[in-house]
């Protein structure tokens, strides 16, 4: 500890202090422009200048850190006449056309000029001019190098957070500009963080340029729901027009990090595209009704079809609010009582049970912050730099000062790559194979002080020699990965979702987890998710077997692929579907539309007609996240609130409202009033949600806290079973066709998620068609080159698609996004059998035109 | 001093008896029959041009060029004491203004401006200015929403004209309402 | 595309230094000399093959002013016009050259052969006025010297 005095003031700050945090803490304020919390120093642009008493030259605050028995003062004329004089230079060349800047109301050096600067300049000189017009970097950033002041925030995000380090300054001296690379900067994050960070108008938002002023814009703190990492946001709107998302740097895990989903993926809010009434189908088409009149279509609907006994269903969308999915749960249980509900169509139901047992999900939430503060860090099973891009950038900034082996496993190759000690590339759904790999070196190494491993047998079907077969990595990576594990101290072990698409027995994991436990490793299980409320469905109830609060039970329970199943066979009456596109989900598009033509009743509630809604015989409005309130429960189990911005568009109506008018149709005591009373009922449910104060939920939320519910303690739960019995066929007895070379894997982009984000033009225009992401050599052994136009043939479907490179990707495994509605990918799959294998044609091979268009 | 009594003499007595008070203030008021007149014969006849400094109607200015100069910065809004001032900016390529940043919308809801003229101090373009139009009395609501179009149209007083003073006029009715139509040519000082 | 050659020699200097960025420096004076100048195709070459991201190598490539971002002559003749050779003439010696050449300072003749700038010191004070061509020095220049120089050039 070390004691200053700063301005007269003593204060106790930690050694290694810096002076400028240190005199913020005792309440001065010290201006900076270059100086930013989360990035690495670079003090040039001298403004936080003070004195130390003692010392003859004034110090930069934000690099000096303070030492015992310093004594400091930020304003002592010196200082005041240097700090004014710094902000003069910076505005020697900063041209003043604040009246037509973007960032005029709220420009940092603006704010610091007024407060401490001079109000005259004996500058006579014409300022420097690179250009005259602004021109534009990518589809969102446009620029004005005139404006800039070199603070390099930009560029440093660029490198240090985002990893695209695509930003640089070039030039020297008074001529320095920060820009990009010829045309490089088209292939960044689009992420807008060097937007966020940049202290003038220098890099501006295209959406957002020349809409409004600052001060006009009206915003609300809130969450964002296209991921599961749980950013915080804050979306403007100007008379109830949304015209921006920002970040606030000290809002929310991501601080003023968002990816480009977050920050240009509001506009589908506003989209013409959305319908606004509730329609029903009469004579084979859609028509809209008033919602008294749709209501009733489903109480006479409902009872028509329950008719002989037939199966009612549920399907509901992980990226509903707690309360949405808890009702959705509450309705199908109690008023329609029947367990067939689930979260999301993807997945097998037995696999999402495995996972959240072995991911020890009702132990409790843990801050992704714990997680990343371990030796080493283990990455699989998730596309994370793709699928939850501000995870990528925090694992990325929080693991570069500091001595945190980073280990990566995927199919894909994946933007993380650059911070990673070791990359693994193994074969897709070969992630319990690698995980058991792990194990077994590891059980094999420490055998005496494994004995009582639980499952242990079950890593004698792995072995040196089936390693490569089965995984497509060699024995010695999978060596040092456990070689990495063994010689850390806390392990976090991060599983995707990706493991939920395919065969990949992840039961493994609980073994790994199991012997580094037994060896005094401090392991955690850090689970990463796609959907923004795929934990708060589990933990809401919204599946099968889960009952809410984790309480897992066996029973007769359908999960989704049951229900369609079970469709497909006509014996579903009513299926009622919450905000999921299941026709474009489910792996097998083919066969779920077939399924869906034998409902007898569907209800369809969403935002826009998606492909299942078409299918509806109801479909009801639903709002989009700015229209309602609620609570997200994020991958950390961190609870965060939604808040209600706008007021839903048209007839539409908050889902919550949709499904408790539902069930109060049917049953008159289903009566819900607001969304604090559905939590206050949470809380009573679910045993983790005790502690959460829903009004006091602020910028943080609360990490949800362990129930200890089934009581097994370390991990195992009740109902847990090494082999689910609804496992799909293992992929490694496939032999390989050699007709159909490539495995095809999908996921999100990273431009998109799930279907909504395709309804915002932002990113439509960033991204706007089908890619097909494939390994370079195989690329080059095709003749193919990135941005031309290939074929991709299934067994059931083909699509024509644009081809990107992956260069890390690894060989024989080509990746399409399940994005885009003009390529259903999941024609690709057929239902049972894991990954589908497809070929790919260059389009010039085909036609003897040359290639196709574009 | 007896404050009850006072004197009265011959003088007073006369001057009451024949109404000479009476008669010289009716001789002043006799008088203006033939002296100038003063009194403004508006809307008929007459009409008043204030000088420039008048703040009258919100006026959006050109340049030389003819681009415009409003540049959409939402500072007069901004300094707007009666918020009455509504702008939105746009982008605009077409080289319409002196930047690529023009007014999408300029609208001024005169019913609840007062005329303090603190927008046209904000103005950074001097693009907007307070002009010399006054008769603004109209028997609809909307008629008192003024938009961009309307105000970038030159208003019936040249610039350049100095004002303070009483030009010929005439009124003119049509199915839009009444009109006072000045004639520059024919102008005289008040006083 | 950069010759064999130089790809290997950008790949020994590799050995060379502690760090990737720390080559760009050499490697772009080889790019330099395999293209007479630093092309972007060049500078995307050189952050291939050490692994950079291709604004790093421009950010020093422009920051540096002995980097020919455009296309010189064959000749490329850098006068230097430091204090030294600025007080034995320096500048005559531009204006000489500049007339014989028929081009101003920072251009190239048509015939592609001669492109005249003017540096700062070029470590050579001793002999000043002097000036480098290519990567030779001519030093103690007069007028006569020049033509003479000159001549052998062309």
């Amino acid at each position: 500890m070390a004691t200053v005095k700063i301005n007269g003031k003593e204060i106790t700050v930690e050694d290694g202090t810096l002076i400028l945090e240190a005199a913020k803490g005792a309440g001065f304020d010290i201006p900076t422009m270059c100086y930013h919390a989360r990035l690495s120093k670079l003090a040039s642009c001298r403004v936080c200048l003070v004195e130390i008493v003692g010392q003859k030259k004034l110090q930069p605050s934000c690099v000096t850190p303070v030492m015992h028995g310093m004594e400091v003062l930020t304003e002592s004329p010196v200082v005041k006449s240097a700090r004014s004089s710094m902000i003069e230079l910076l505005l020697a060349n900063h041209p003043l056309d604040c009246p037509v800047c973007d960032k005029g109301g709220e420009c940092e050096l603006q704010d610091v000029t007024f407060k401490f600067g001079p109000r005259n300049s004996p500058f006579g000189e014409r300022k420097r001019r690179f250009h005259e017009e602004d021109y534009i970097l990518s589809p969102v950033i446009i620029q004005n190098i005139n404006r800039c002041i070199q603070c390099k925030r930009c560029v440093r995000i660029c490198d240090e957070v985002v990893g695209a380090s695509v930003l640089g300054s070039i030039e020297r001296g008074a001529k320095t500009g920060e820009t990009s690379f010829v045309k490089e900067y088209l292939d960044c994050d689009h992420c807008g963080n060097c937007i966020e960070v940049c202290p003038v108008g220098s890099l501006m938002s295209r959406p957002y340029r020349y809409q409004s002023r600052p001060w006009d814009l009206k915003g609300v703190d809130t969450v964002c729901t296209y991921c599961g990492t749980g950013c915080q946001l804050t979306v403007q709107a100007r008379n109830g027009e949304i015209l921006r998302v920002i970040s606030k740097p000290d809002k929310g895990i991501n601080n003023e990090t968002l990816c480009a989903r977050g920050r240009f993926g509001y506009s589908f809010i506003n989209s013409h595209e959305r319908f606004v009434t509730p329609m029903i189908r009469k004579g084979g088409t859609l028509e809209p009704v008033p919602w008294n009149e749709a209501l009733k279509a489903i109480k006479d609907g409902l009872t028509e079809a329950m008719k002989d006994g037939r199966k009612t269903g549920g399907i509901a969308s992980g990226r509903l609010s707690n309360e949405e999915l808890y009702l959705f749960q509450k309705l199908m249980r109690g008023v329609f009582k029947t367990n067939n509900i689930d979260s999301g169509s993807r997945w097998n139901t037995g696999a999402v049970k495995s996972f959240a047992n072995v991911m020890e999900l009702n132990k409790g939430g843990i801050s992704v912050y714990d997680a990343l503060n371990a030796d080493t860090l283990f990455i699989i099973g998730s596309s994370i730099s793709d699928e939850n891009p501000i995870t990528d950038y925090l694992i990325r900034r929080l693991s570069r000062n500091k001595k945190m082996n980073i280990i990566i496993a995927s199919p894909r190759g994946l933007k993380l790559d650059s911070s990673a000690t070791l990359s693994l590339r193994h074969r897709p759904a070969a992630e319990g194979d690698i995980l058991g790999g792990i194990a077994k070196v590891i059980y094999d190494k420490n055998m005496d002080k494994l004995k009582d491993l639980t499952g242990k047998e079950h890593l004698k079907n792995i072995s040196r020699e089936n390693i490569p077969d089965l995984t497509w990595t060699d024995w010695s990576s999978i060596e040092s990965v456990s070689g990495f594990m063994l010689s850390a101290n806390s392990i976090t072990i991060a599983v995707g979702n990706d493991v939920l698409r395919g065969p990949s027995r992840i039961e493994s994991m609980h073994i790994l987890a199991e012997a580094l436990r037994l060896l005094g490793k401090d392991v955690k299980l850090f689970p990463v998710f796609d959907r923004a409320n795929q934990r708060g469905a589990w933990e809401m109830g919204v599946h099968p077997d889960i009952l809410p609060g984790y309480s897992f039970r066996d029973g007769d329970g359908l999960g989704s692929e049951g229900i369609i199943d079970a469709a497909s066979r006509g014996e579903v009456g009513a299926l009622y579907v919450v905000g999921e596109d299941i026709v474009s989900d489910f792996p097998d598009g083919g066969f779920v539309r077939e399924a869906l033509r034998q409902v007898k009743f569907l209800i369809v509630q969403d935002i826009f007609l998606t492909e299942t809604a078409k299918m509806a015989h109801v479909v009801l409005p639903g709002a989009s996240f700015v229209e309602k309130d609620g609570t997200f429960t994020n991958q950390e189990g961190r609870v965060q609130r939604l808040r209600k911005f706008i007021e839903p568009q048209g007839d539409a109506k908050a889902d919550w409202e949709i499904i408790a008018s539902i069930g109060e149709a049917v049953e008159p005591s289903f009566h819900y009033g607001s969304v604090s009373d559905i939590f206050k009922e949470i809380k009573g449910a679910v045993p983790m949600y005790r502690g959460i104060d829903f009004e006091g939920l602020d910028g943080n939320g609360a990490i949800v806290k362990g129930s200890g519910i089934g009581g097994q303690g370390a991990g195992v739960v009740a109902g847990f079973s090494l082999r689910p019995k609804s496992e799909v066929r293992s992929q490694e007895q496939e032999t390989p066709d050699p007709e159909y070379p490539f495995i095809l894997i999908t996921g999100n982009h990273l431009y998109h998620s799930g279907r909504l984000s395709l309804k915002a033009d932002t990113l439509r225009d960033i991204l706007p068609e089908a890619v097909v992401e494939m390994n370079e050599e195989d690329a080059k052994a095709m003749g193919v080159s990135k941005g031309d136009k290939v074929k991709v043939k299934g067994d059931r479907y083909e699509a024509t698609l644009t081809a990107h490179i992956n260069k890390r990707s690894v060989r024989g495994v080509v990746f399409i996004p399940e994005n885009f509605t003009d390529v259903p990918v999941n024609m690709f799959f057929t239902k049972g059998k894991g990954f589908p294998r497809v070929k790919v044609l260059p389009l010039s091979s085909l036609s003897p035109q040359g290639r196709g268009p574009g | 001093m007896n404050g009850n009594h006072y004197n009265l003499n011959l003088k007073d007595i006369l001057k009451k008896v024949f109404f000479v008070d009476l008669i010289q203030g009716l001789f002043i008021t006799f008088n203006y029959t033939f002296s100038k007149t003063i009194t403004l014969r508006y809307p008929d006849e007459e009409k008043w041009i204030p000088y420039r400094r008048f703040r009258g109607l919100h006026t959006l200015n050109r340049n030389k060029e003819g681009k415009e100069l409003c540049v959409g910065c939402e500072l007069c809004q901004k300094s707007c004491p009666t918020q009455c001032i509504t702008v939105v900016p746009m982008q605009d390529k077409t080289g319409k203004g002196i930047a690529d940043r023009i007014a999408y919308r300029w609208e001024i809801n005169l019913l609840r401006c007062m005329f303090c003229g603190l927008c046209e101090d904000a103005c950074p373009t001097e693009a907007l200015k307070l002009g010399r139009e006054y008769e603004l009395a109209n028997t609809s609501m909307q008629r008192s929403l003024w938009t961009k179009e309307e105000l970038l149209a030159a208003q019936e007083i040249p610039v350049e004209f100095d004002g303070g003073v009483i030009v010929r006029a005439r009124l003119e009715r049509d199915d839009k309402g009444l009109k006072v139509i000045p004639d520059m040519s024919v102008q005289k000082r008040w006083w | 595309m950069l010759s064999e050659g130089a790809v290997k020699e950008i790949n020994e200097l590799t050995g060379k230094y502690a760090n990737s960025r720390s080559v760009v420096m050499p490697a772009l004076y080889v790019v330099q000399r395999e293209y007479g100048y630093i092309t972007e195709e060049g500078m995307r070459e050189v952050a291939n093959i050490l692994g950079l991201r291709p604004i790093q190598v421009f950010e020093i490539a422009t920051f540096y002013t002995m980097y020919n971002k455009k296309p010189v002559g064959k000749y490329h003749i850098q006068v230097c016009t430091n204090i030294s050779c600025s007080l034995l003439g320096a500048e005559y010696i531009v204006d000489v050259l500049s007339k014989k050449l028929g081009i101003k300072v920072k251009e190239t003749t048509p015939d592609k052969k001669f492109t005249l700038s003017a540096v700062e010191c070029l470590g050579s004070c001793g002999t000043a006025p002097m000036m480098q061509i290519n990567d030779n020095y001519y030093e103690d220049l007069t007028e006569e010297k020049i033509e003479e120089i000159l001549k052998s050039f062309r």
